[in-house]
């Protein structure tokens, strides 16, 4: 195939072959294990064909054979850096299903809980995104110190740092110990010095500006179409935010705006996350306000919990986009088909279309801005 | 022929040549492996972490504990690696940095060789590591290695330029002192020794500030540092052209890279900031113990190694195009603007004052051609519709 | 230009702050009292038997099904002059550490509080070089009850 835009040369003179380049499944810009071919022509991308599936485990299926509380630690490990979310969807479900009445104080602790995981997700976009576009280390150093407090903040709730395995139907596990605000304010406190070691060091960098300003670009009616969801949708303008449109738990009585950007490019993505972590700390603090004394799992729990017949379809705005679990229940005690909507497929469809015809080095930067997890792709 | 070394009298001329090379070759292999230690443990402290700590105290045998390590990794070659430009490029990259040792001025009468075309020198010599890239690049039989050959030899192509003028602009107008404080002072010397020694009173910094700045960017470029290491772009193009070396081949590609930062940071020193004339001065009388002045030029040149490595922690990479875009659009016009105003100055002897002003507003001029850049950015080569189409006709 | 200034300035501030290192094999940090290392199963040291009666709840609960259960008739019991009132006692116990996903279940869900999640570093110190010796056996799980080396947390 022949190009013919930057070259001074006549099309018909110059013919050159397009270089295959495979960015394979273990590559230095780690999202998982993700392969993508590139089409090269010098520098330019023409085609790019992702390959998923390495991480597949079977989650959905072994979910079938596990009741309902079995299934949270499969459901921690589909998305293992939100992974509070990732049981939200599902222990929601159940309870949607089960038509359990969750007390008050387990939703405000839920909702601290989940967005202390976005803010730890978004850190760890930043410090790998920092990585891609070029600085050596030391963004994902920031990133890695930011997310040491909050891990051992969850460590010292639920006893693990990553699989928390901690929501239950109904409520949650156990009781929070009884530093829980304090700690949280110690944690806010850390990530806001975070935010700005990050702002002072990306976002004003020309270099940096120079490497994402109109790379990658998507509108929002092609992301609409794409079916994206979650920072990178609103990174081009579109206002959808599921906390805000649908809320669940108790996002109506909190006060906070979907944040914005015009342009969808890779640089608006990574302004859209960075003003995300700013804004979680602030939802934390307005939770932290309402939290009450109270129980924290209903009064009358049965020990096996047993679903009526139907089917229920719950969805929460996790870091990456929409997470949403559709639960199938033929009575019993395991649901009878669980599936997983996982925000990052959707998110990845749009890889191709905003990567063709940018640089190859574009192509690296681009995968890192839709900031896919491949645990959650492959499932 | 006979000459004398260290005092010593009446040495032949080979002998005196192998012990300055032997002297070299010792004192590179030792200060580069202090180097990478250094490097790692300052790059460290910017990332709020210990660098190496276990091999040895405090991490110092870390160097040594990775040399042996690559010594004893097995030696792969490519099947279809073209045999003479496969095992040559390691050596064409390497010698040349050995070469540049030569017109570097350490103290006061002590050098290799005083060359009177010392910079001439320097700037030939240090261009010939590119056709090692190449050589490596394409020798390899590795698409990726190529990429990277292709980018390295591009990029340290652009980059000789304003790296070569900023160089020029200074030697035109140095003023060498004569022999004693009374004769009179020449101007313009390509000899890195009467640079030096021009300098007693100011550093040339005062004088070329914007030339500073653009020699600091060039020799980030020809080190194939952040921002502009893009062969060795970790996250892309995995190690670039070096990616099918292993072992002492690859040892001595990342010896010549440290080795090269060694003697930048020591040109730099003795350019711009006066080396070991100043603050100390020139005369032999009164000049200060010989310690006292290797110390002083240590110093220095640690400053700009240190400057290196603190924008290697701070500073995303550039992609190539705008690379090369920076190095023609603005290193380029801004040093031929510059060695014009020292032409005029060196020809109607104005004050040297201007040359300050000049070179202020240089900067200011630099800092505005990079905003208009990254605010104005060049289009894309072709947007996906374009390409769709183009795939449909 | 500014902008890199600026990051040079961020970093500039990194350096003079304290490094967040931690020496691990030297200094190992203060582990939280709810940390969930692998479970471990309890001693009863008034009668010197395990709390463990071989009930198989744990076995049944767990999702990955990483633990065999197999329990015989307490020689010790009072029928048999003995002190214990447990009728049926543990006779064998595997778990199996490289399939077990922690998820605190068999914990949750014991009815004699016989198994806890281990809190302490040896816990998290498990590294092998033969995967089959992941598998533990009901000495090894009572090895550190027994020895007092555990203060376990078990929620309420």
């Amino acid at each position: 195939m022949v190009v013919e835009a930057s070259t001074p040369f006549e099309a018909s003179e110059f013919e050159t072959q397009d270089l295959l380049i495979n960015v394979g499944p273990q590559h230095p810009s780690t999202h998982g294990v993700f392969r993508m071919v590139l089409e090269i022509d010098g520098e330019v991308v023409k085609d790019l064909v992702p390959y998923i599936g390495y991480l597949h485990r079977g989650a959905e299926k072994l979910c079938e054979n596990n009741d309902f509380r079995q299934g949270i630690g499969y459901m921690d490990r589909t998305e293992y850096l939100a992974a509070h979310n990732a049981e939200l969807s599902y222990v929601m479900a159940v309870e949607a299903l089960a038509e359990i009445e969750v007390p008050e104080r387990a939703q405000w602790i839920r909702m601290i809980l989940c967005e202390l995981n976005r803010i730890s997700s978004h850190f760890m976009f930043l410090g790998a995104f920092g990585v891609d576009v070029g600085v050596f280390g030391t963004p994902f150093i920031y990133a890695w110190r930011e997310r040491e407090t909050v891990i051992d903040l969850f460590e010292e709730i639920s006893g693990d740092r990553m699989m928390y395995a901690y929501f239950r139907a109904g409520g949650l596990a156990w009781e929070v110990p009884t530093n829980f605000v304090e700690r949280v304010q110690q944690v806010l406190k850390s990530a806001r010095q975070g935010v700005k070691d990050f702002d002072g060091l990306l976002t004003e960098n020309e270099i940096f500006i120079a490497r994402t300003k109109g790379v990658g670009v998507i509108s929002a009616e092609d992301a609409i179409e794409i079916g994206m969801s979650g920072p990178s949708l609103r990174a081009s303008g579109v206002p959808l935010d599921l906390r805000k449109t649908e809320p669940y738990l108790y996002y109506d009585q909190l006060d906070f705006e979907p944040i914005t950007a015009e342009g969808g490019d890779v640089f608006d993505r990574y302004l859209v996350r960075l003003q995300e972590i700013s804004q979680s700390i602030d939802l934390i603090e307005q939770c932290l306000d309402r939290l009450q004394d109270g129980p924290i799992v209903p009064e009358k729990m049965p020990r096996m919990l047993r679903l009526p017949e139907g089917e229920v379809y719950m969805r929460t705005e996790a870091p990456r986009g929409e997470y949403g679990v559709y639960m199938v229940s033929k009575g019993g005690n395991k649901p009878h088909r669980l599936k997983v909507r996982s925000a990052c497929l959707s998110n990845l469809q749009a890889l191709k279309q905003m990567s063709v015809g940018q640089y190859v080095a574009d192509a690296i930067i681009i995968l890192g801005s839709i900031d896919i997890v491949l645990s959650e792709v492959d499932r | 022929m006979s000459t004398e070394i260290f005092g010593i009298e009446d040495v032949n001329v080979w002998v005196d040549a192998l012990i300055r090379v032997l002297l070299v070759v010792g004192f590179m292999t030792v200060v580069v492996m202090g180097l990478i230690w250094i490097e790692r443990k300052v790059l460290a402290r910017f990332q709020q972490r210990l660098g190496p700590t276990r091999t040895g105290p405090i991490g110092l045998l870390q160097s040594v504990a990775d040399a042996l390590k690559l010594v004893g990794k097995e030696d792969l070659r490519p099947r279809n690696a073209d045999p003479w430009t496969f095992e040559l490029a390691p050596y064409l990259v390497f010698i040349p940095v050995f070469l540049g040792f030569v017109i570097v001025p350490f103290v006061l009468d002590w050098q290799i060789r005083i060359l009177e075309l010392g910079l001439l020198y320097f700037v030939a010599v240090s261009g010939v590591n590119i056709v090692g890239w190449i050589m490596a690049g394409w020798g390899s039989d590795n698409r990726y290695a190529m990429i990277g050959g292709m980018r390295a030899a591009a990029q340290g192509i652009s980059y000789e330029l304003p790296l070569v003028l900023s160089l020029l602009a200074v030697a035109m107008v140095v003023e060498v002192p004569g022999t004693d404080a009374s004769a009179e002072a020449a101007r313009g010397s390509l000899n890195l020794n009467e640079i030096v020694a021009s300098q007693h009173e100011v550093p040339n910094i005062v004088w070329q500030p914007l030339v500073t700045v653009v020699f600091f960017i060039a020799a980030l470029a020809e080190l194939n540092r952040t921002p502009f290491d893009i062969p060795v772009g970790e996250s892309e193009v995995v190690g670039g052209p070096f990616v099918e070396y292993s072992g002492i081949r690859w040892s001595m590609f990342f010896l010549a890279e440290y080795a090269a930062l060694l003697i930048m940071a020591l040109v730099f020193a003795a350019v711009f900031l006066g080396g070991w004339a100043w603050p100390f001065g020139i005369w032999m009388d009164d000049a200060p113990p010989r310690w006292a002045q290797a110390l002083v030029v240590a110093g220095k040149a640690s400053l700009f190694i240190f400057l290196v490595i603190w924008v290697r922690a701070s500073v995303p990479r550039l992609r190539i195009d705008q690379l090369m875009g920076f190095s023609w659009k603005i290193l380029l016009p801004l040093m031929l603007v510059q060695v014009l105003v020292n032409g005029l100055v060196l020809v109607y002897d104005w004050p040297e004052i201007i040359l300050t002003v000049v070179g202020l507003f240089g900067i200011v001029a630099l800092f505005a051609m990079v905003e208009r850049a990254v605010r104005h950015p060049r289009p894309r080569p072709m947007t996906a519709a374009q390409l769709q189409g183009e795939a449909a006709s | 230009m500014r902008g890199i200034l600026k990051s040079l300035m961020v970093t500039a501030s990194t350096f003079a702050r304290k490094p967040v290192t931690r020496q691990y094999p030297e200094g190992h940090r203060e582990l939280p009292e709810r940390d969930r290392a692998f479970p471990l199963l309890l001693w009863d040291e008034d009668i010197d038997e395990p709390f463990c009666t071989g009930c198989h709840a744990c076995e049944r609960a767990c999702p990955v099904e990483c633990m065999t259960v197999i329990m015989k008739d307490n020689p010790n019991h009072t029928s048999n002059d003995g002190p214990s009132k447990r009728r049926k006692i543990i006779d064998k116990f595997y778990i199996d550490y490289g399939r077990c996903m922690r998820c605190n279940i068999c914990v949750e869900v014991c009815n004699f509080e016989a198994i806890a999640m281990n809190n302490t570093w040896q816990g998290h110190e498990t590294s092998v070089y033969d995967r089959s010796d992941l598998v533990q056996d009901l000495p090894q799980l009572l090895v550190q009850s027994k020895a007092k080396q555990l203060q376990e947390w078990v929620a309420e």
